[in-house]
């Protein structure tokens, strides 16, 4: 049974087509990234999930079947528009929204107290929420989601807002919740902090699915177009090169249609170039994304 | 599902009687008000001005003494009661010239043909601005048992020519439509209760208002059900609204007993409990109606949004009605427009109390008020609750008054 299964959603707004076919399926224990650019209907299709839209074609499975009260509490949210109660006190109002999710009071006074400390807030409990920093009240957002300790966690955006070493920081939380077996969903438009994180992804673009499943695999699939190179002396002229770039201390060679890497390298043997590197360049996600696209609109 | 709605309700309830502008209002009007009674006197020297509503047979003890000019000879006679309380004087500038001194607290001046005009001048220091508040009763009672020659009893006759004995039929007193006590008791139970509902019900709408604004409504609908945080909120907000009025109704009878003074009702008056419970039941089903309609909207348009007052105003309109009607409500109580408009769900809670406060309303009016508003307020918070279970809530769709209304009858 898979914690989230999305078979063919579409959803719309008047006349705009919010979603038009989206599928997918997250695995347990997994951080399964969205992606797609702002306006892809990444958010209408959390919100699908999390059965707040109604969708108008076909059908959600969360935990084992249709969402119900019972299991909201077993899901932890963090929506795209983040709110906390300004002038509540930090503890307050995140024990408040903890018994809200089935926490005792005072199980959730101690949770939060652990979580305030490990995400260095203590000495700001007793502040109000408005007076606090972006990045504080988007650390309170995240301890709000993860507090009554969830099986599923739903992300949006998580790295709105937040400076490199808060950045740095939810990553790292994000990997231990992983670790502890909870399923992870996390929709961004920034796709390079997918590569570090993500297991599986969902591209989607205008609606639908663009691309779908294993980040490695994808990344293998749209590779062996590019190739890195170092070589002992200066690198000859190669047939079939359409671009050179420097890439940390090798050269990457972006190759033409129908050039392979092993058309380069045997190019490189046959002029005896004495190698130190030759690797076939794995594309990023964002390479990838719009490889995808312009092959989908092709 | 019940302790979700406490936790809602208690939140509600802390958050609220602790913000300042709360505590400011609820504390500092009564606070400010009981400065302003206490500090005239001390700045006009003079005691608190009574509320007493007094008549012709009042004790002259309480009175203050007076003066009078008279140039029409007709003052022979000074009653018992009123001995050492009215002083004559020669001319206005010795009247004057006492009142300056403080020896008196007013003064009449009357005219050598007052038995033909009827008029008579009353020189008196209000220091309120408003209407005049001062004894002038004493002079016409005066001026009448002079014209008479004297004649107490006659003059009492005159001055009260009914001695009306009421024997009343039902258990609840009955009272008799007049421009005195029995018009002003209908009048301010509906006024009371009207602003009631609407002070405790915009508490919710700022409610709904604040949690759309906060954007914490989409973790909260993952969290509670709308009926839990509808119920909650309804609950928490009528206990801070009902527990502001007991704050301002008891300073308001602290202030008055403190000063010495009390709200001088005729001896006939009492406040049936019957009355209380009604304004309760009635307070709790109207406000129930009305914050839930204007809490959806509060959830959908944000507090104090430009262009949602037009919203406002479609759903309050309703309970403005009876107060328009109101003269006619007291005068004819069992009218089939007072009827009509005390059944009507969303007119009843001030059309209902009005008529109740001025008696005379068969009992089985107020139960079936009751019972159609206990109806109504139960499909206002089923259609509110729908708002949050559309995509009107979170899809950013432009508000309009008619997709409200349209969401509310679950067309959307």
């Amino acid at each position: 049974m898979h914690p989230v299964e999305v078979s063919h959603i579409a959803k719309s707004f008047g006349s705009t087509r919010a979603v038009v076919d989206v599928s997918f399926a997250v695995e347990r224990g997994e951080i399964f990234g969205m992606l797609g650019p702002n306006g892809a209907g990444k958010t209408t299709t959390l919100r699908v999930i999390l059965d707040l839209f109604k969708p108008d074609r076909g059908t959600v499975s969360v935990l084992g079947g249709p969402m119900t009260e019972q299991k909201k509490e077993r899901i932890g949210y963090m929506p795209e528009e983040r709110g906390l109660y300004p002038d509540l006190s930090l503890e307050r109002c995140l024990v408040y929204l903890g018994t809200l999710k089935g926490l005792g009071a005072g199980e959730a006074r101690q949770r939060v107290g652990g979580y305030l400390a490990q995400f260095d807030l203590a000495e700001h409990r007793k502040k109000k929420v408005k007076e606090l920093s972006k990045g504080m009240q988007q650390k309170a957002q995240i301890i709000n989601t993860i507090l009554h300790d969830p099986e599923l966690i739903i992300i949006d955006e998580p790295f709105a807002s937040l400076d490199p070493v808060n950045m740095q920081m939810v990553k790292d939380l994000l990997r231990d919740l992983r670790s502890r077996g909870k399923t992870i969903i996390m929709s961004t438009h920034q796709m390079h902090q997918v590569e570090e994180l993500c297991d599986r992804i969902l591209l989607i673009d205008e609606g639908r699915n663009v691309l779908y499943g294993n980040l490695d695999e994808i990344r293998r699939q749209y590779s062996g177009h590019a190739v890195l190179v170092r070589a002992a002396g200066e690198l000859p002229v190669v047939p079939g090169v359409e671009q050179v770039s420097l890439h940390n201390n090798a050269v990457k060679w972006t190759l033409a249609q129908g050039t392979t890497p092993q058309d380069v390298l045997q190019a490189l043997m046959a002029q005896n170039v004495i190698l130190e590197k030759f690797e076939i360049a794995l594309p990023t996600v964002e390479e990838i994304f719009i490889r995808a696209v312009e092959e989908g609109e092709a | 599902m019940m302790h979700k709605t406490w936790l809602v309700m208690r939140n509600e309830i802390l958050t609220n009687v602790t913000r300042r502008s709360w505590l400011l209002l609820t504390f500092g009007l009564p606070l400010i008000l009981a400065l302003v009674f206490f500090a005239r006197p001390l700045l006009t020297g003079s005691a608190p001005v009574s509320s007493s509503v007094s008549d012709g047979s009042s004790s002259g003890s309480e009175l203050d003494i007076e003066g009078y000019v008279d140039h029409s000879g007709l003052i022979r006679t000074i009653t018992e009661d009123l001995e050492g309380k009215l002083v004559a004087y020669a001319d206005e500038v010795s009247a004057s010239s006492a009142l300056e001194a403080g020896q008196i607290a007013a003064y009449y001046v009357i005219p050598a043909d007052y038995v033909q005009s009827g008029h008579f001048t009353y020189v008196y220091p209000d220091f309120t601005g408003f209407e005049p508040q001062g004894q002038s009763w004493v002079m016409r009672w005066t001026l009448l048992v002079n014209l008479l020659d004297g004649d107490t009893k006659l003059a009492s006759q005159v001055w009260n020519p009914m001695d009306l004995k009421v024997t009343a039929l039902a258990a609840e007193p009955q009272r008799e439509v007049g421009t005195g006590w029995e018009y002003w008791v209908p009048y301010a139970t509906g006024m009371i209760l009207y602003m009631m509902i609407i002070m405790s019900s915009s508490l919710l709408r700022n409610s709904m208002g604040n949690e759309r604004k906060n954007q914490v409504m989409e973790v909260l609908m993952l969290s509670v059900t709308p009926r839990q945080m509808l119920t909650g909120k309804l609950f928490g907000l009528a206990a801070v609204g009902l527990l502001q009025t007991l704050v301002w109704a008891g300073t308001g009878y602290a202030m008055l007993s403190l000063g010495g003074q009390s709200v001088n009702l005729p001896a006939g008056f009492e406040l049936p409990l019957s009355l209380v419970v009604w304004s309760l039941v009635y307070f709790v089903l109207g406000y129930t109606v009305y914050a839930s309609l204007l809490g959806g909207l509060g959830a959908l348009t944000g507090p104090n949004q430009m262009g949602s007052s037009t919203a406002d105003f479609v759903i309050i309109w309703p309970l403005i009605i009876p107060i328009f009607f109101m003269t006619l409500l007291i005068d004819n109580p069992n009218g089939t427009l007072a009827v009509v408009l005390s059944m009507f769900p969303l007119t009843a809670p001030v059309a209902m109390m009005t008529r109740l406060a001025g008696g005379g309303v068969p009992l089985w009016q107020p139960v079936l008020g009751a019972v159609w508003m206990a109806g109504a307020a139960l499909l206002a918070m089923r259609a509110v609750a729908r708002v949050f279970r559309t995509q009107m809530l979170l899809s950013g769709q432009t508000f309009s008054v008619k997709r409200y209304f349209t969401v509310l009858l679950g067309r959307v």
